[in-house]
């Protein structure tokens, strides 16, 4: 019975332990796969021709002819759209429009005035125009379309009049007729309305192919450029397509979503068509192509994260964590070995251990303060953030744990070894570097492997001793200057530079930006989380053919 | 053999050493600027950054830690321009002025604190009172504000952040957040809270306004660019630049400081959702 009792307590066990390791596996998967998805999408994506004209005006990358055959299609494939665009604002957005009609009236004062007019012809040519301009902007203003119309047929009875052949009045005529024919589409008084939807279409339409021909050049890349990827143009041509409007649903209820074709908004209208034009042509307007993006991890950033990749990030990072490495290894490993070869059992070596073991647990941001409070302000060699600040401050937040896996390892090494060292003659030191550092190898380089990437993921405590969220690569100097000046070669180590922990962190935090451009924050976690397994990779790696040494093999 | 490679070694780590205290000795100045603080203005100083990098040659770093952190950073010198959403305290400006520091303004573009809502609901506009209300916890539903029957969810920045200062000065009248009020750390995370929370209510910067969150009119005024511009909104502020002292003039700090001024830098600041200072 007994017995009984206890293999099915046995068996419960093991399916309770099972059934952990399976939870914590499939915690990692729901955490780690959409991580990656969403990361590699940084990497691995469908490019437009916006993003090879970026690529190519940023890094001369590409072939220039074939690039300026595809331009020369989608702008032959883009200009309907835009002549679209172009007709219908003109009949809605009346401002530009007054402008217009305005400066063609004082051209034709300044063209009178070059031809040295006769006074009287003047003033009774300018009488005329200004009547024809007065008749165009009532027009324009008015929302009435019977007084629009009667204006416009005044003005343009005007047209065959030779007083104005081949003068600049000419173009009023133009105007006219070009709002002559909108404003018998449109229905005026809706103007305001479809004035806010077209603001919408433009937004988008900006969005999916850059600036509208004729606008000025936007001062932010991001705007100078239409949709580089494949998914961002997908969600602007949602916008384009789709208007979202929030109607009431009775009285004290909250608002219901409605989603509405914007094709039924301007239906009749000149817009009309545009609709169905972008989305048949859709592939032709914007030529996707796939990609892999390589470059994502050596680039530089544009306009925050918007474009580009990550190069500098990556660089940083490695730094740190190496630099970090070379101060900690040496001094936990020479401390731990002096507390187990050396020390003897005292109390004082028992408040070092204890230490040791609470420094293991202190919270990293108080390895952040102590870095700025020592490393920064009070060694005033160094002054300032920047790397070696910040790598030393890594350096002694990882101390503990070299310290602790070290001893262990040291503590591990068979006596055996010791006495056999002894006995040949050895002294104490000789011992040590010969036969137990060797032998302890692999557990202090399991310790450095839980260090490692500890330094590469922390983001507190190189946030105020040496890490930016923008600044120049770290410049460590050419071949030539270190000729010239052999310490330019540590230059680099007393300027700030970038991370991928405290990069991603103010993506997070910083402007809108981050919220449109999600691949990119995910292609940074996902780089650090690369960076790390690589890390590790390459440390155990270096463990096993040391351990495999060790055997004898 | 084997003692030659060793005698090597601590010849190379010797080398090294007095390598980098020499190059300590003689790390060279070169025309570097630091900037930190706040992470409303950090987006402008990262933008005007990137440009200036191009044209003038020198290095520009930005960090991004919060509108008192920076200022604390330019009181310890550890930065040249700090960026600031607030303007100084008393206790700031007199710590600052003991250890030598004497910080100067530059006002670089005006931002509005934008009361946002869930687009779901129905309510339209508040007055002061009653967000002061809402987050001091005596208004808990929607239903008394004249919308559904939902309780109000609050969101507010973290209490470092000088959208915070501004918002606790001039809607809270200096009283203290209910207990319930959720904090958050950044204006995105606000953002998006909001934006999927149909009972929410919270504070962004006016550059997050989109069609994802409603903002609401406060005191019967929407949040634009000229209300904001003109001071008329209830919440609206100035961004700035401390630096100490007037920065030399045709020194690098200097032409950052007054690059804001230049059409180039006052278009950057309307492309990232800001108000500039004057109609360029």
């Amino acid at each position: 019975m007994r017995t009984q009792i206890r293999q099915s307590l046995d068996k419960m066990f093991t399916a309770f332990a099972g059934s952990v390791v399976l939870l914590i596996a499939g915690v990692l998967l729901v955490v780690l796969v959409p991580m990656f998805r969403k990361g590699l999408s940084a990497v691995f994506f469908t490019e437009t021709v916006e993003f090879r004209k970026l690529q190519m005006d940023l890094h001369d990358r590409g072939d220039e002819r074939t690039l300026k055959q595809e331009l020369e299609r989608v702008a032959a494939a883009r200009k309907p759209i835009y002549d679209i665009l172009l007709a219908f604002s003109r009949g809605l957005d009346m401002e530009p429009r007054v402008k217009e009609v305005k400066n063609i009236y004082q051209q034709y004062g300044e063209y009178l005035n070059y031809r040295n007019t006769p006074k009287e012809q003047y003033t009774e040519c300018r009488k005329q125009a200004k009547e024809i301009r007065d008749t165009i902007l009532d027009a324009l203003e008015s929302m009435d379309k019977q007084v629009v119309l009667a204006n416009l047929d005044k003005a343009l009875a005007q047209k065959g009049n030779p007083t104005f052949k081949d003068t600049p009045v000419q173009h009023f005529f133009t105007v006219a007729e070009q709002y002559r024919k909108t404003a018998q589409t449109v229905d005026l008084t809706k103007r305001s309305e479809y004035l806010a939807g077209l603001r919408d279409v433009t937004a988008a339409i900006r969005q999916l192919f850059g600036p509208l021909p004729g606008e000025d050049e936007p001062p932010l890349p991001m705007d100078q450029y239409g949709a580089t990827r494949m998914d961002m143009a997908r969600k602007a041509l949602h916008t384009l397509l789709w208007d979202e409007q929030w109607i009431a649903d009775g009285p004290g209820k909250p608002l219901v979503k409605k989603i509405i074709a914007r094709k039924t908004q301007f239906t009749g209208t000149e817009l009309e068509p545009l609709f169905d034009r972008v989305e048949k042509n859709f592939n032709a307007l914007l030529l996707p192509r796939h990609r892999f993006y390589w470059q994502y991890f050596i680039d530089d950033w544009v306009n925050s994260h918007y474009f580009g990749g990550i190069g500098p990030e990556i660089l940083g990072t490695l730094l740190l964590t190496v630099l970090s490495m070379l101060f900690a290894v040496p001094f936990g490993v020479v401390s731990a070995a002096y507390l187990v070869e050396y020390a003897s059992d005292n109390i004082w070596i028992k408040i070092i251990r204890i230490c040791i073991n609470t420094l293991a647990g202190v919270p990293s941001i108080v390895y952040g303060l102590f870095g700025l409070a020592f490393f920064v302000i009070t060694i005033s060699a160094i002054g300032k953030p920047c790397i070696l600040a910040a790598s030393l401050t890594l350096s002694i937040l990882v101390l503990p744990v070299i310290i602790r896996a070290s001893e262990e390892a040291i503590r591990a090494v068979p006596q055996t070894y010791r006495e056999a060292s002894l006995a040949l003659g050895a002294g104490k030191f000789r011992t040590l570097v010969k036969v137990i550092l060797p032998a302890a190898g692999p557990g202090i380089l399991t310790g450095i492997i839980l260090s490692l990437s500890r330094a590469a993921g922390e983001t507190a405590p190189i946030l105020f001793t040496g890490v930016v969220a923008m600044g120049p690569i770290p410049n460590f100097g050419t071949p030539a200057e270190w000729v010239r000046n052999p310490a330019s070669i540590f230059g680099g180590l007393f300027q700030p530079t970038r991370a991928l922990s405290y990069g991603s962190y103010d993506i997070a935090v910083g402007d809108r930006i981050s919220m449109l451009v999600p691949h990119q924050q995910f292609g940074m976690v996902m780089t650090l989380i690369l960076l790390i397994l690589v890390l590790n990779v390459t440390a155990i790696v270096i463990r096993s053919r040391l351990s495999k040494k060790l055997r004898g093999h | 053999m084997k003692t030659v490679k060793n005698h090597f070694g601590v010849f190379a780590a010797v080398v090294l050493a007095v390598m980098m205290f020499v190059s300590i000795a003689t790390a060279e100045e070169k025309s570097a600027v630091g900037l930190d603080g706040s992470t409303t203005v950090g987006p402008i100083g990262d933008a005007f950054a990137e440009v200036f990098m191009k044209s003038h040659n020198c290095s520009i770093t930005v960090k991004k830690t919060g509108s008192g952190d920076g200022v604390a950073a330019l009181i310890d010198g550890r930065c040249d321009i700090a960026m600031s959403s607030r303007f100084l305290k008393p206790e700031e400006f007199k710590k600052a002025v003991e250890k030598g520091i004497y910080p100067v303004a530059h006002t670089v573009a005006m931002d509005g604190v934008c009361i946002i809502v869930h687009p779901s609901n129905p309510v339209k506009e508040l007055t002061g009172q009653q967000v002061c209300d809402i987050y001091m916890g005596k208004i808990t539903n929607w239903k008394d504000l004249g919308g559904p029957d939902m309780p109000i969810v609050a969101i507010s920045r973290d209490t470092s952040s000088g959208t915070y200062e501004v918002f606790h000065e001039k809607v809270l009248k200096k009283q203290n957040m209910a207990a319930g009020v959720e904090y958050v750390n950044a204006n995105p995370q606000a953002y998006a809270r909001v934006k999927t929370t149909p009972g929410a209510i919270g504070y962004v910067g006016l550059g997050f306004l989109d069609d994802n969150v409603k903002s609401l009119k406060i005191d019967g005024i929407m949040p634009t660019k000229q209300t904001i511009a003109d001071g008329t909104y209830l919440v609206s502020r100035p961004l700035f630049l401390f630096t100490n002292g007037y920065p030399k003039l045709g020194s690098v700090i200097h032409a950052f400081c007054i690059f804001y001024l230049t059409e180039e830098g006052q278009s950057i600041i309307e492309a990232k959702g800001f108000v500039p200072m004057t109609n360029y």
